[in-house]
């Protein structure tokens, strides 16, 4: 048996398991909420970086500063994208243009869709399940959302009332189903449909298509995302080239920043509700003993042993309550995910919560911090506790 | 005989909101090895302050406490602790036994906080589970003890480690009094093995069992009969 400190503080909470399986219990809740906070901080700026790595460009070209879509189109994009592809630096590079479009299903309603064209060579940043890739005009590919809703399958035909740069009284145009693909960005339900910039300007009603409104370029792999981009302003200095870390840091600043607030503030909270409830029981456990305590010091024991007998059992009901949060904060956090991702517009690939190493170091910290910082007042009590007058108190109570 | 404990004048002076309480005033003894010393008197005659200062667990407002020779003034609080800790022992009216510890735990913790070997610390428990007659209790805890069984333990405990000097505050208040007889045989036995003790009690029987024997009344020694 060990009679040292943390032996001490184990039979102490054993003694009491009610109180002690409270204060665990406690600490595992409070502490899988921390843990969430923590990866709810990063994981959308994480999750995005990855789905961006994983569309396998790593450069965005447009014509402004405003994200794409946002802004003025690049001119002759297609014809730019394939001098960019003809850079040493670049091995691909592939000019896009978004529209969107209306489709009909059979139960009436209709489905709104984001049609967007394709123009230049190289690697795609789609995945190919069925089908082929789009080749000639008339060709489609969608993604397996449309499949599914509208019961479509390469060779099916396709009819879509077009919206192109607020244009949305075109006539209705109908395309091949080649493929069925799955595209980095889409969401659990979103419709995607992509085609060639050709067939994308007859759906528009014949319109010139050579402007995009951003080329994806993948830099070779001797020359890394920095030489390409800026082999690229060199090349082109009018455009503005983003490496995905660019991009990311943007969104981190912009909107996702909420996230990070949010998370500061509920993390704080919660840290605060951790304090309170663990120096609430630690408290009361210490005034429950304070007659045993002024006895152990009476024999012998030093300040500073009894200071580490409550430290310990701060250290344990937290490092218990801690350990059980990682889990139960894993499982929280899958829930919470499955929710957020409902919110329409999502992609399906972004994750709001990410396990990282230093979230969970972050959560270590804390909670260490937390168990020194709910210790503070029981320990005040420990260490300043008159021995005499508590043993004279002690007999007359 | 050496003076383990030599109290030069001491006086304990409680500030209190009405103004300063003198709990004891100018008390000068002397307590040697091997001696046997009650102090009695009428409850808030100072008789237990008296004891803690002996003790070193309360410090004089004035006057000086020797304890070994060493003025415990001068001593900081750890070196007051390790005093207490391998010197002097404690037997309290309530026990205080830690109700989470066996009996044989109660009585290695001091031991361990000394850093008695295991080996060591369980040879001299077993030694002082037989002294006290609870070899056969040795794994029970305080809740399933009676009153003099746990009395048995703190004493044990507070012999742990083999200190100069038992301290001992109404050892029998909480007893009955065939019990408190039985308490009162263990505490002769004690002193007559060689350690020196101070009992406060208003046991008269249990006073009159030592051989030197004080009374106080105003936090003064009133008188102090030797045999």
């Amino acid at each position: 048996m060990t009679l040292g400190a943390l032996g001490f503080a184990w039979r102490s909470l054993r003694r009491q398991p009610a109180r002690a399986t409270l204060g665990i219990l406690g600490v595992a809740a409070v502490g899988a909420l921390l843990f969430d906070m923590l990866m709810l901080s990063n994981g959308l700026v994480l999750s995005m970086r990855d789905v961006l790595d994983r569309a396998g460009f790593d450069l965005r070209v447009t014509a402004t500063d405003a994200l794409p879509g946002q802004g003025p189109r690049l001119p002759r994009g297609v014809d730019t994208a394939q001098t960019l592809a003809a850079l040493p630096a670049v091995r691909s590079a592939i000019a896009l243009r978004f529209a969107s479009a209306t489709l009909d299903q059979s139960n009436g309603e209709s489905l709104d869709a984001s049609l967007q064209g394709i123009g230049g060579t190289g690697i795609r940043p789609w995945t190919l399940l069925t089908g082929r890739d789009v080749n000639g005009r008339g060709e489609a590919l969608i993604n397996e959302s449309t499949a599914r809703t509208l019961n479509l399958k390469p060779g099916s035909m396709l009819p879509l009332h077009p919206t192109c740069g607020g244009a949305s009284a075109l006539p209705v145009a109908t395309v091949v189903v080649v493929g069925v693909a799955t595209f980095p960005f889409d969401s659990l339900s979103s419709a995607t449909i992509v085609t060639s910039m050709e067939t994308l300007g007859q759906i528009c009603g014949n319109v010139d298509v050579a402007d995009a409104d951003l080329i994806m370029v993948a830099s070779s792999e001797s020359a890394g995302s920095q030489t390409a981009a800026e082999a690229i302003r060199n090349a082109v200095p009018e455009l503005q080239v983003l490496t995905n870390a660019q991009l990311v840091g943007r969104l981190e600043r912009g909107g996702f920043s909420y996230f990070r607030q949010i998370s500061t503030v509920l993390t704080t909270v919660t840290l605060a509700f951790a304090v309170l409830l663990i120096t609430v029981l630690l408290t009361v456990s210490v005034n429950q003993r304070l007659g045993d305590i002024a006895a152990l010091r009476a024999l012998g024991f030093t300040r500073g042993r009894v200071v580490a007998d409550v430290l310990s059992e701060s250290g344990l009901i937290v490092g218990i309550g801690g350990a059980l949060s990682i889990p139960l904060g894993l499982i929280l956090a899958l829930g919470l995910d499955g929710i957020l991702k409902r919110i329409p517009g999502i992609p399906s690939d972004v994750h709001f919560f990410v396990f990282e190493g230093r979230a969970l170091g972050l959560q270590v910290a804390l909670l260490a911090g937390t168990a020194l910082a709910a210790a503070l007042y029981p320990v005040s009590i420990v260490a300043r506790l008159p021995i005499a007058a508590t043993l004279r108190n002690e007999v007359v109570g | 005989m050496s003076a383990v404990i030599d109290a030069r004048n001491v006086s304990r002076v409680f500030t209190m909101p009405a103004g300063p309480v003198t709990a004891v005033a100018d008390v000068s003894l002397t307590i040697e090895a091997g001696d046997h010393t009650a102090i009695r008197g009428p409850s808030g005659c100072g008789k237990s302050t008296l004891l803690h200062m002996l003790g070193c667990v309360d410090t004089a407002s004035s006057g000086t406490l020797l304890f070994g020779g060493r003025d415990v003034a001068t001593l900081s609080d750890r070196e007051r602790s390790l005093l207490r800790l391998r010197q002097i022992g404690f037997v309290f009216q309530r026990f205080f036994l830690l109700p989470m510890l066996t009996a044989r735990e109660n009585i290695e913790l001091p031991q361990a906080e000394a850093s008695v070997s295991r080996a060591e610390r369980r040879a001299r428990t077993d030694e002082l589970l037989d002294y006290v007659g609870l070899s056969a209790r040795a794994d029970h805890r305080p809740s399933e003890l009676s009153g003099g069984e746990m009395q048995r333990v703190a004493i044990a405990r507070a012999l742990a480690n083999r200190p100069r000097l038992l301290l001992a505050d109404e050892p029998t208040g909480e007893l009955d009094r065939a019990t408190g007889d039985q308490i009162a045989e263990l505490l002769d036995r004690v002193n007559a093995d060689g350690t020196a003790i101070v009992i406060v009690t208003h046991d008269l029987a249990l006073a009159e069992r030592c051989r030197r024997v004080l009374t106080m009344r105003d936090g003064r020694v009133e008188s102090e009969v030797t045999r």
